[in-house]
């Protein structure tokens, strides 16, 4: 009989997602990887059908949830459905980028069914390549990298004669040990002890939203609280627009001279951009949380195994103006270390324990913002097909959970890539556009002298 | 097994030289390639490996692998 695991801390923040907002297209990721090249179809569903072997997290399956609404997982030992072959020719890539979009946008429902489906497309301009659709539940965008580097590479072997790709970790594998280290009680009690001394020193968090204190005050009124400290969550228009802003090598370099001088890493950074930011919009509010997304993938068999693995937790830092830049980035690090090492336990916990103590309303949030930053850059690392033309594209599920989430990469040209998705109900591109130039003015006005006070900063920008 | 040994099979998990290979003069982020979370989480596993507690601030001020062994005598011999 095939075994049934709980499912993971990270797994449970998606499936959370998935039951808050009833449809599971917020968990939905999409991702095509075509090569400017006369692919043999053949041989690259061989691959992918290999690759369905190969990469346990693939084959993961949920049962129905029980009566207290837990949902398991196990892994099907072979999955047997075709991989079909869709003709997108007869357009322009744009076009076909659409066509993809909308693929993006459909759900996998059901229980004991695939959560992964994977077709091999022909794109105009004689691309060629495949598109996955996956449950979050099942891998993030790291996993995603891993497992289109282990098709190429399967790829490259049989056509070119390369080198046999390197075994994956198995899934279950990690799987078990994640579970294990989740059910040490000495661990759990450490980690519960983080999070509760954080609230037993800084009190209930305080909302900062991206557009004023005026959101914080309508909920206020709305509540009949003018003491209430969270605003509603937008559930039913969870339309997605995204838009992207290039920061290029020079600046870029700038940032990340001033990390390795003083240090930081680029997510400190970041995160001290963002809660400056949040700060000067609320007429100075020094108590910020902005959520950040960590990527717990740091041992080999981690980075290997698939699965999802990318968890959010609050960061929350009580900054005074008079503070300077660096001091300011330096207690940002101080706090970011401690999380990463009480990583281990589930982010719905904390939430939990804030509503128990603050009778925080259903419905409600304390963070506006939330920030991903990914070190890795979205290239191909196989000599094979280096110098071949790459179409590569990310495509939104078109359902935000989040008012705005901030993904920074860097790009292959040295620069970086600021990619802004925001909830359209309460949001318009302009307060995208004011939120970039504002936080880039702040990390440049910071990082050219790190001796300036985060109150001098919001005066000069 | 050896504290020693233990220790270098938990730091063989996060970088590519095997334990035998494991230098005491090697740096956990500049030599090992440990990110911040790397190195964060895996002082907790060292936690839970070997039954201690570790201060951050001492913690964070390791950068060897000599280092890190010596907190975890120092820590065995407290405990």
């Amino acid at each position: 009989m095939t075994k049934q695991y709980p499912l993971t801390a990270a797994q449970k923040m998606h499936d959370r997602w998935i039951r808050e907002y009833k449809t599971q297209q917020v968990s939905g990721l999409s991702v095509v990887a075509a090569l400017q090249y006369e692919l043999d179809f053949g041989l690259l569903k061989k691959c992918i059908e290999l690759e369905f072997e190969r990469y346990g997290c693939m084959r993961v399956r949920f049962t129905k949830a029980d009566v207290n609404g837990n949902v398991s997982q196990y892994i099907i030992k072979k999955e047997t459905r075709d991989i079909p072959l869709k003709d997108l020719t007869g357009m322009t890539l744009q076009e076909a980028d659409d066509t993809m979009q909308q693929w993006a946008y459909q759900t996998l429902d059901g229980d004991d069914v695939p959560m992964c489906e994977v077709f091999m497309v022909k794109l105009p301009e004689g691309y060629r390549g495949f598109f996955i659709h996956m449950d979050h539940r099942l891998i993030d965008s790291c996993g995603v990298m891993v497992m289109i580097q282990d098709i190429m590479a399967l790829y490259t072997h049989y056509r070119f004669g390369s080198d046999y790709p390197a075994e994956l970790a198995d899934f279950e594998t990690v799987l078990q040990s994640d579970l294990k280290k989740a059910g040490n009680e000495k661990r759990f009690a450490k980690d519960k002890k983080f999070w509760d001394d954080q609230l037993d020193r800084l009190g209930e968090p305080l909302y900062s939203d991206i557009q004023g204190p005026g959101v914080l005050e309508a909920a206020r009124k709305k509540h009949g609280n003018k003491n209430l400290r969270s605003v509603d969550i937008e559930r039913k228009q969870l339309f997605v627009a995204v838009k992207d802003y290039k920061l290029e090598k020079e600046p870029t370099k700038t940032l990340i001279d001033f990390c390795v001088n003083h240090e930081i890493s680029m997510t400190n950074l970041l995160l001290l951009g963002i809660r400056t930011y949040l700060s000067k919009q609320n007429n100075g509010q020094e108590d910020i949380t902005v959520q950040n997304f960590i990527s717990r993938r740091s041992t080999k068999d981690e980075w290997t195994s698939g699965g999802s693995r990318t968890i959010m937790f609050p960061c929350r830092t009580v900054i005074t103006p008079d503070t300077d830049f660096l001091s300011a980035a330096y207690e940002i690090q101080t706090v970011q270390n401690n999380i990463y090492m009480h990583s281990n336990y589930d982010p719905g916990l904390i939430l939990d324990e804030i509503r128990r103590r603050y009778n925080t309303p259903h419905d409600t949030t304390y963070v506006s913002c939330y920030l991903t930053y990914q070190p890795m850059t979205a290239s191909i690392d196989n000599p094979f097909i280096k110098n071949i033309p790459m179409h590569a594209k990310w495509f939104a599920n078109g359902a935000a959970t989040k008012k705005m989430y901030l993904t920074v990469t860097h790009t292959p040209d040295g620069g970086m890539n600021f990619s802004y998705h925001y909830q359209t109900a309460e949001l318009v591109e302009k307060d995208m556009e004011l939120l970039h130039y504002y936080l880039m003015r702040i990390l440049f006005r910071g990082v050219e002298e790190p001796g300036r006070t985060i109150q001098q900063i919001m005066d000069m920008v | 097994m050896s504290r020693e040994l233990k220790f270098k099979e938990l730091v063989a998990q996060y970088c590519d030289i095997k334990p035998e290979q494991m230098k005491g003069a090697l740096r956990f982020r500049e030599d090992l390639g440990f990110s911040s979370l790397d190195f964060m989480s895996f002082l907790g596993e060292l936690e839970d490996e070997f039954d201690v507690e570790l201060e951050q601030d001492k913690a964070t001020n390791v950068h060897t692998i000599d280092e890190a062994l010596t907190l975890l005598d120092e820590l065995a011999i407290a405990g």
